[in-house]
């Protein structure tokens, strides 16, 4: 199974795609200043704690790798599809529920890893400019930084099982646009804010929900695909 | 008489129409089995079935004397394909792929890759990407990827597609040279009667979903003193006589 991934990883060169994580994060910080000296030029504090500050970087990070996850599922699996390359690995002397096994595993694994670094990543960079900048009026306490790693993996967790959702509109479609489209809409209803910064997601049921459908849907694409023509 | 595969009263059947009826074929241990047919007349869909990434409907197939099923994959390492047109990943150069292949196969020898490139000719390929190839190009590489992990059978869906008349008597000597020197089965389609009659030893003729004949070349050469062309032979076989009556 590891080898697989590896493989899976290989052939699609996923390792120059750090590249693309790091750009992401760069793209992020910087949507976050602008927020920054938006709210300051109307004199209010865009960050006026940590933890505010906390959720909205998640809330950036987690839209992002929704997105990314999308990509990666059109990538190794829709386009193996569409690519007719499927067949390919399907004539190897390999388990076909191991072949897609470890294809989700690779963009699951990915999606957490990408959400869990970015976060503690910009959270750093954050800490660092507030620093020099004060950026943020409050200091951060220890205890605050630790809670909020707990709520970064939970958050890496749940991102990482949604990001499966997508799975299932691109494999019904066979379609690379289906997949990435279903993933932005779910992000629109998921996160969107109502206002005092609620969204769908701060209720704890709505993302471990999606979270536990996203598993299941990965599960059901495997289950039966040894006795599909291809 | 040893078969190395075998289908018994194999039937594929797409929204109830029959695409592939009752197909029974012998393939024995080292020849050149040559699957005769027009095109659309059910060859992908029964070689399909043979690799197992089509299902049958009714019948079944047997490979080295055992019997396919829904989780079979196993089997799967002594077969070499293309099936329909050759598959890659196309980003990838010659050199990669066959290396992913053999990663896939669990095959750890990697100077079969060489081997199997200056085979069919492609060792100057170098960093191209596969995308990049011609069909004959492609064609050779498929046939390069079949060989490379020396499967005991081949099962090769019109083989000589794309290429050129010095690549084709390239393949047909290379096929001989498989059968011969490194003991492979080869199951081969074509709809090039011609090409099939310079390599087959035995001979399976399919129309419409239908095995209509299955006859060794000597058999057909004995039967046929007057030394009618093979061409004539077959158009009275497919056209059941009508023309030549």
């Amino acid at each position: 199974m590891l080898k697989l991934m590896r493989l899976e990883i290989r052939k699609n060169k996923l390792g120059s795609s750090l590249k693309a994580v790091i750009i992401a994060n760069l793209g992020i910080i910087g949507f976050l200043t602008l927020i920054y000296f938006a709210e300051r030029s109307e004199g209010a504090a865009a960050f006026a704690t940590y933890e505010s500050a906390f959720t909205i970087i998640d809330v950036f990070v987690r839209a992002t790798f929704m997105i990314f996850a999308s990509v990666w599922i059109a990538k190794l699996i829709i386009d193996e599809y569409k690519n007719r390359t499927i067949s390919l690995m399907f004539m190897y002397p390999i388990n076909r529920k191991k072949i897609l096994g470890s294809k989700l595993a690779v963009v699951f694994l990915y999606t957490f890893l990408s959400v869990l670094l970015s976060n503690v990543f910009i959270i750093i960079v954050l800490y660092v400019l507030d620093q020099v900048f004060d950026i943020v009026p409050e200091p951060l306490m220890l205890s605050a930084a630790i809670r909020n790693m707990g709520e970064v993996f939970i958050s890496a967790l749940s991102t990482a099982g949604m990001g499966l959702i997508p799975l299932f509109f691109g494999m019904w479609k066979k379609s690379v646009p289906a997949t990435i489209v279903s993933a932005i809409l779910l992000n629109t209803i998921v996160t969107s804010n109502w206002g005092e910064g609620t969204s769908l997601y701060n209720l704890v049921a709505i993302p471990i929900g999606l979270a536990v459908i996203g598993v299941l849907i990965a599960y059901l694409t495997i289950r039966n695909v040894h006795v599909k023509d291809i | 008489m040893t078969y190395i595969l075998r289908t018994v009263q194999l039937t594929k059947t797409y929204d109830g129409h029959e695409v592939v009826s009752n197909i029974n074929v012998n393939v024995k241990e080292k020849e050149i089995y040559g699957f005769l047919g027009p095109n659309g007349a059910g060859k992908t869909t029964i070689m399909k079935m043979i690799t197992n990434l089509i299902k049958p409907t009714s019948g079944e197939v047997e490979l080295f004397g055992h019997k396919l099923t829904n989780d079979s994959y196993e089997v799967l390492r002594n077969i070499g394909s293309i099936i329909e047109y050759p598959i890659f990943y196309d980003g990838l150069s010659a050199y990669e792929n066959l290396d992913l292949h053999c990663e896939y196969m669990g095959h750890s020898d990697k100077r079969s890759i060489d081997e199997a490139l200056e085979l069919v000719n492609l060792q100057h390929t170098n960093k191209k990407a596969v995308k990049d190839f011609s069909l004959g190009m492609k064609q050779r590489l498929g046939i390069a990827r079949a060989i490379l992990t020396k499967p005991k059978i081949l099962i090769l869906d019109e083989p000589i597609n794309g290429l050129d008349p010095v690549g084709i008597k390239e393949m047909r000597d290379l096929f001989k040279k498989l059968r011969d020197e490194y003991n492979m089965t080869l199951f081969i389609s074509s709809h090039i009667l011609g090409e099939i009659e310079q390599v087959a030893d035995t001979i399976g003729v399919i129309l419409n979903g239908r095995l209509i004949e299955e006859v060794s070349l000597e058999a057909i050469k004995a039967s046929n003193p007057m030394n009618n062309s093979l061409e004539d032979y077959f158009i009275n076989l497919i056209q059941g006589g009508k023309r030549y009556a």
